[in-house]
């Protein structure tokens, strides 16, 4: 069992995060007529309760979209929204941000960015995997990620958390898309690299 | 008051009157309170997964049968009678409705339920499945289990309502 990963391997994985949400802004950008920047991302191993910890305050209600992966690289993809980008985004979508309309244009935005990150990362790995459907819940932030970590991290204590952020520019908002692959997932992913 | 977090695969336990133990946002884990309030020792953890733990070189709280003996052991140490234990349970929803790979709230219920059931824990009450998080805290004082649904306010399991939130 991996407790830890050593810095050649985290900087190979923050790489592969590079080229997905890059990969992701150009998608965003299209989508919403607007420049989108890309943050370097991160790419860290923590402990399960950390993990959640890092991601924000644990009962703060945010829009969390979360899409299943499936086959060479096991794990999830989501985004959390708190509520004044959710704004943001439907203001630039031309949508009220309590509609049902609203959380299935989110759905959709995850769907579209969560296929091009990691289509990119399947072509450059040559990995194959499915992506589930989009899932959209409006939650407290911890029940949304701790969920998915608990299953996710099923064989580990440790997350691996690839966070990019992606930026759109004058707007304040700053979209974060979290990647987390299972242990194995993980594993795969740096075999692929020659670092397994 | 003094409140004490237990994250996810973490336990905790008090004698303390002035001990608010608490879990934040429990999705498909489970908040597992054991309470005694003749003794005023009650304890609190955060189940992640069913099991079993016992071969898993992980903390014991990680897992619904592990969890329990941790839990159990760490509250007789501080003076709690068997006898006089409440359990109660919080948690365990489905967090994400179609996606079946990230489902396991329901079978951390059962789990957890099964767990005590076998270490002949009675179960005092609960709030466990559907859709939404929840936060749970336990009051030492006056031992008094509550939860909190997402959006929602806080309401008494077990005992008087200490806090009104």
């Amino acid at each position: 069992m991996r407790t830890n990963y050593s810095e050649n391997e985290l900087d190979a994985l923050r790489e592969l995060a590079n080229i997905g949400s890059g990969t992701a802004a150009t998608s965003l950008s299209g989508l919403l007529g607007m420049p989108i920047d890309v943050a370097v991302p991160s790419a860290s191993a923590l402990p399960l309760a950390d993990a959640i910890d890092a991601a924000g305050p644990a009962e703060q209600l945010v829009t969390g979209v979360a899409i299943a992966l499936e086959g060479d690289l096991d794990g999830a993809a989501i985004m959390l929204f708190p509520d004044e980008d959710v704004r943001t985004l439907c203001g630039l979508l031309g949508l009220e941000a309590d509609s049902e309309m609203a959380a299935s244009a989110l759905g959709e935005v995850v769907n579209i960015l969560g296929a091009s990150y990691l289509g990119a990362l399947g072509s450059l790995t040559g990995l194959q995997f499915e992506l589930g459907p989009p899932n959209t819940v409006y939650d407290m932030l911890g029940a949304i990620l701790g969920s998915i970590l608990a299953v996710g991290a099923g064989s580990g204590d440790v997350a691996l958390m690839l966070d990019s952020a992606l930026i759109i520019e004058g707007q304040s908002c700053s979209l974060s898309f979290l990647l987390i692959p299972t242990a194995d997932g993980v594993d795969g992913l740096l075999a692929q690299l020659g670092l397994g | 008051m003094t409140e004490i977090s237990v994250r996810m695969g973490e336990l905790a336990a008090s004698a303390d009157p002035g001990t608010v133990l608490v879990s934040l946002g429990l999705g498909s884990c489970i908040g597992l309170a054991l309470v005694d309030a003749g003794a005023g020792v009650a304890g609190l953890a955060h189940i992640m997964l069913p099991g079993p733990g016992e071969a898993a070189k992980r903390p014991p709280a990680t897992f619904a049968d592990t969890g329990v003996a941790a839990l159990l052991g760490r509250v007789l140490e501080l003076g709690a009678r068997r006898m006089r234990l409440s359990a109660v349970i919080v948690g365990g929803a489905q967090m994400f409705g179609s996606a079946v790979q990230l489902q396991v709230g329901a079978r951390n219920d059962e789990a957890v339920r099964a767990a005590l059931g076998a270490a002949r824990l009675p179960v005092a009450a609960a709030d466990t499945g559907g859709a939404t998080g929840r936060t749970v805290r336990v009051y030492v004082d006056d031992a008094c289990v509550t939860s909190r649904p997402a959006g929602g306010t806080e309401t008494a399991l077990l005992g008087g309502l200490a806090v009104t939130a």
